[in-house]
């Protein structure tokens, strides 16, 4: 794997910096509305050594790489070289499947996010996830859809409180303007579009600190594609953004570093090919199989 | 691993929009090639017709340019075929001037008069400074053809020698006395070696664009600012 030293600080160094700086405690309390315009000091995540297995199937293999903090990094490659597997590793969701099991290190600013005492369900509030379809709860109106985590994640919030949560996470995700004055319909009558903007909304209403999202914009039209794309641009103000896609352009418009995951042969693990400035993984890259990629000289 | 599936056709039209490209600077050999006859023998005629074929310079210029832009539009390049799409739309500018350098000489060569030349010495110069460029052309087409960093550089170092001559023809053309018709003559003579010397400036910028295809740098090999070591 190829990387950069000076874009890339190690993660040894990382770590010392979250130490110095006390590494942060993490707590679930309901979170404080703040305006979702300001600049927030996101937090980094450090990969070392990362090996993925379904069962005795190594899906990927020895990935070691920095998510910089308010930064988009995009995770390409064909199908099948574990970048959604990686991706899912990232907020313990790929231990959902039954025997999946990860091995290597994962921090956030420091924190092991596979400590022993952490409970997996506190990382996914921390790393949100946004999936390929828009999935908002049928049932549920678009009010409810964005204060759903709020419910989980904390027992007790002031009415007022949550009015100003789901506000906020709509204004947030551009989609307050459209829905302001139906809160109360089904989330479902929206436009796809729209429903991924709730689903983005949904996920930062619990104000996490990164926002994983797998193939985002997939399922939408051209329209509804730079919507997204434009609101991940706004996003990275305040959080660390991971995003998986097939569309290398939207690769290269949205986001700042670009990982290229590569399979040398069916059956064998995925690898981190190479990950550097999402510019320079367009215009120069360093290994050949990155420049056959997204030259698209593979299928 | 995944199918490998080349982009077999896209990557057929680079190639040949790189070959007609490259083509260009045959055109401009050839166009100097007839300029360097023109001067010699005064053959207005010969000027003529290098001025008429200029057309074909710059339509090949424009044809180029325009499915370059067009796989630009619906290829969406991207890596070592963006460097190479970019450093084309360089070169066949560069080719574009070049054509017009041959053409400024021939519109000159009925304003030499047809009077013998007031200095052999000074027309054996500007002969040498063409034959010098013309070798200069076919290698800034080889060594990006090649895409041969090493042969890019030596056009440098070969365009010296033409920025030498043409300092050798400014000095003639300030020795050349005080008589009015002479001394027209002489600066006509001057302004067409400055234009073969500009055509040598070109095939070195076309080299530039060599190693920028090669190495994703762009740095000019030298410049008023910084000159070659």
């Amino acid at each position: 794997m190829e990387r950069k030293e000076d874009d890339m600080p190690g993660a040894a160094e990382k770590q010392k910096q979250a130490a110095e700086s006390g590494a942060e405690k993490v707590t679930a309390t309901a979170p404080v509305a703040a305006p979702a315009s300001s600049a927030v000091k996101a937090k980094t995540i450090e990969v070392q050594g990362v090996n993925l297995y379904y069962g005795d199937f190594h899906a990927v293999e020895n990935v070691t790489m920095t998510i910089q903090p308010n930064k988009v990094t995009a995770l390409i490659g064909s199908s099948g070289c574990g970048k959604t597997t990686f991706l899912r590793s990232l907020n313990r969701m790929h231990e959902l499947t039954p025997e999946a099991t990860v091995k290597g290190t994962i921090t956030l600013d420091g924190e092991d996010m596979y400590g022993p005492n952490v409970d997996p369900v506190h990382v996914r509030r921390l790393v949100g996830m946004v999936f390929q379809q828009p999935n908002p709860f049928p049932t549920m109106s678009i009010y409810d859809n964005v204060a759903s985590g709020l419910n989980l994640t904390s027992s007790r919030v002031k009415k007022s409180q949550k009015d100003a949560i789901v506000e906020r996470s709509l204004r947030g995700a551009n989609l307050w303007e459209e829905v302001k004055d139906r809160l109360d319909k089904p989330g479902l009558g929206l436009s796809g579009g729209q429903q991924q903007r709730l689903c983005i909304a949904r996920a930062i209403a619990v104000e996490p600190e990164v926002l994983l999202m797998d193939e985002p914009c997939s399922a939408l039209d051209p329209v509804a594609t730079l919507a997204i794309e434009d609101l991940i641009g706004e996003l990275k103000s305040r959080y660390t953004i991971a995003i998986v896609t097939h569309n290398m352009q939207q690769a290269a418009r949205a986001s700042d570093f670009t990982a290229f995951f590569n399979l040398e042969e069916s059956g064998r693990p995925g690898r981190l090919v190479e990950v550097d400035k999402t510019d320079t993984i367009f215009t120069n890259p360093t290994q050949k199989a990155t420049e056959d990629y997204v030259s698209g000289r593979f299928g | 691993m995944p199918e490998i599936t080349p982009r077999a056709e896209y990557q057929e039209e680079l190639a040949n929009l790189e070959a007609s490209a490259l083509g260009g600077l045959d055109l401009v050999n050839a166009a100097l090639e007839r300029t360097l006859e023109a001067i010699e023998h005064t053959d207005v005629e010969l000027a003529q017709i290098v001025i008429a074929d200029d057309d074909r310079i710059d339509g090949r210029y424009l044809e180029v340019h325009q499915s370059l832009i067009t796989l630009l539009a619906t290829q969406s390049p991207v890596a070592t075929d963006l460097r190479l799409i970019s450093a084309l739309l360089h070169v066949l500018k560069n080719i574009e001037r070049m054509g017009d350098q041959c053409v400024n000489i021939c519109k000159m060569i009925p304003l030499s008069g047809n009077e013998p030349p007031a200095d052999e010495e000074m027309v054996k110069l500007i002969l040498s400074m063409g034959r010098q460029t013309r070798t200069l052309i076919l290698q800034s087409k080889r060594a990006f053809a090649e895409r041969d960093i090493e042969m890019a550089r030596d056009l440098v170092r070969q365009d010296d020698v033409v920025d030498n001559l043409n300092r050798e023809c400014f000095r003639l053309a300030l020795a050349i006395g005080d008589d009015a018709d002479k001394r027209e003559w002489a600066m006509t003579m001057l302004l067409a070696a400055r234009a073969v010397e500009r055509i040598g400036d070109n095939a070195v910028d076309i080299g530039e664009q060599v190693a920028f295809v090669v190495t994703g740098l762009f740095r000019e090999f030298e410049d008023a600012s910084h000159p070659a070591q």
